[in-house]
């Protein structure tokens, strides 16, 4: 994974993430209700599993960091699963398996990885909140264009106009490729355009 | 289970269920894979057996142990994934990652894995296992094939800002559309 084709995307530390993540982004896209529960879960996940990584990176040995890691998030996953089962069930059954399976997603994994090898534990809960804010943003972007374009509904409210004209193949597995690609595509295009226009005004 | 029905999991399991392109578990590994096709043929067969192991042991876990208990569900099923990961590991040897160059344990890191130990839980046990076998073969043939598809996508021909990974998107956007029409 080359670093310098998603550094001109925002939050370029976080970017490199984005690929390792796409299958939760889209799977969780088709309705904005099930994107904000999983960008919750994943922006929590994220960030606990670091602050707990982060103070324990100098005693755990590097035999063993994938398994301990790995069990550090889950940890926290299921915690997270049983509060969203207590409280939005609604949430949970739309996510089905894919919520348990962030805990073995590569993006609070590597998360880790990079924030073990940081010096201090700011700069890792900051690593984890940026990665975190960036699936937030895609997630909720993906899913306002899927849900409403897709399914003629918005946080599963219909919405009449919306009901005649919508475009089923958006709310599937072929929409989530094409909105993913169309936003990831967007936003690279947004950064490029400021980053040439501070270089201007410099 | 008749031979219609064992016949119509394997094609489930590899066309109209494809884990990776069509239920998003997985994905990451498939559309991330730039390895040649004998790699991906002996990473996705490696991923293979631990799907399988992993199904037969989570399997009456769930039935017998886990059902008074669910919020452990995910630990355990985790940990069970870990641990078959380090058997195969163990038993294999450096020679299997010599041979796909990649490091074994990565394989517990794929949602695939975790996501079909879950909705196995909901079906017979021969069933759950012969699944985890085809949705495995549908694995392994998806890493092998992807990269070839994808080779054939000409970067230099999209748009700036569809370069490199939206690219990579589309491409599996197209292959999924094919997987759907077996559906």
């Amino acid at each position: 994974m080359k670093k310098s084709v998603h550094s001109d995307i925002p939050l370029k530390e976080a970017a490199h993430l984005l690929p390792l993540g796409a299958g939760f982004v889209m799977a969780s896209s088709a309705d904005l209700r099930a994107a904000l529960g999983m960008s919750a879960a994943v922006f929590l996940a994220t960030l606990l599993s670091a602050i707990v990584i982060s103070g324990l990176r100098k005693v755990i040995p590097d035999r063993f960091h994938l398994p301990i890691y790995l069990f550090i998030i889950t940890v926290f996953v299921s915690i997270i699963e049983a509060v969203m089962v207590a409280y939005f069930p609604v949430v949970v059954n739309m996510l089905g398996a894919h919520l348990a399976a962030v805990a073995v997603s590569a993006v609070p994994y590597r998360d880790a990885e990079d924030v073990a090898g940081m010096s201090s534990e700011h700069i890792a809960v900051k690593t984890a909140l940026e990665t975190g804010g960036l699936f937030t943003l895609i997630m909720v972007i993906c899913a306002l264009i899927r849900e409403t374009l897709g399914n003629g509904s918005l946080w599963g409210v219909s919405i009449p106009i919306l009901r005649d004209y919508r475009v089923s193949a958006l709310s599937g597995a072929v929409g989530g490729y094409l909105i993913l690609a169309i936003v990831y595509a967007a936003l690279r295009s947004i950064r490029r355009r400021f980053t040439v226009k501070k270089e201007g005004t410099e | 289970m008749t031979a219609e029905m064992i016949l119509g999991i394997l094609l489930a399991g590899l066309l109209s269920e494809n884990y990776a392109i069509l239920h998003f578990l997985g994905t990451g590994a498939v559309i991330e894979n730039e390895r040649s096709v004998k790699h991906s043929l002996i990473i996705g067969l490696g991923t293979t057996i631990v799907m399988v192991v992993s199904t037969a042991i989570t399997w009456p876990l769930q039935a017998y142990v886990l059902e008074s208990v669910p919020y452990l569900r995910t630990l355990v099923f985790v940990v069970v994934v870990l641990l078959v990961v380090e058997a195969i590991h163990l038993l294999a040897g450096t020679g299997l990652e010599g041979l796909c160059r990649v490091d074994f344990t990565k394989f517990a890191i794929n949602g695939a894995v975790l996501g079909l130990c879950i909705h196995n839980t909901e079906i017979p046990y021969g069933e759950a296992v012969l699944t985890a076998a085809a949705v495995g073969i549908g694995f392994t043939l998806t890493m092998a094939v992807f990269p070839s598809i994808r080779e054939k996508a000409d970067d230099t021909a999209a748009p700036k800002a569809f370069r490199g990974f939206p690219l990579t998107l589309l491409c599996a956007g197209m292959l999924a559309l094919t997987l759907l029409s077996y559906g």
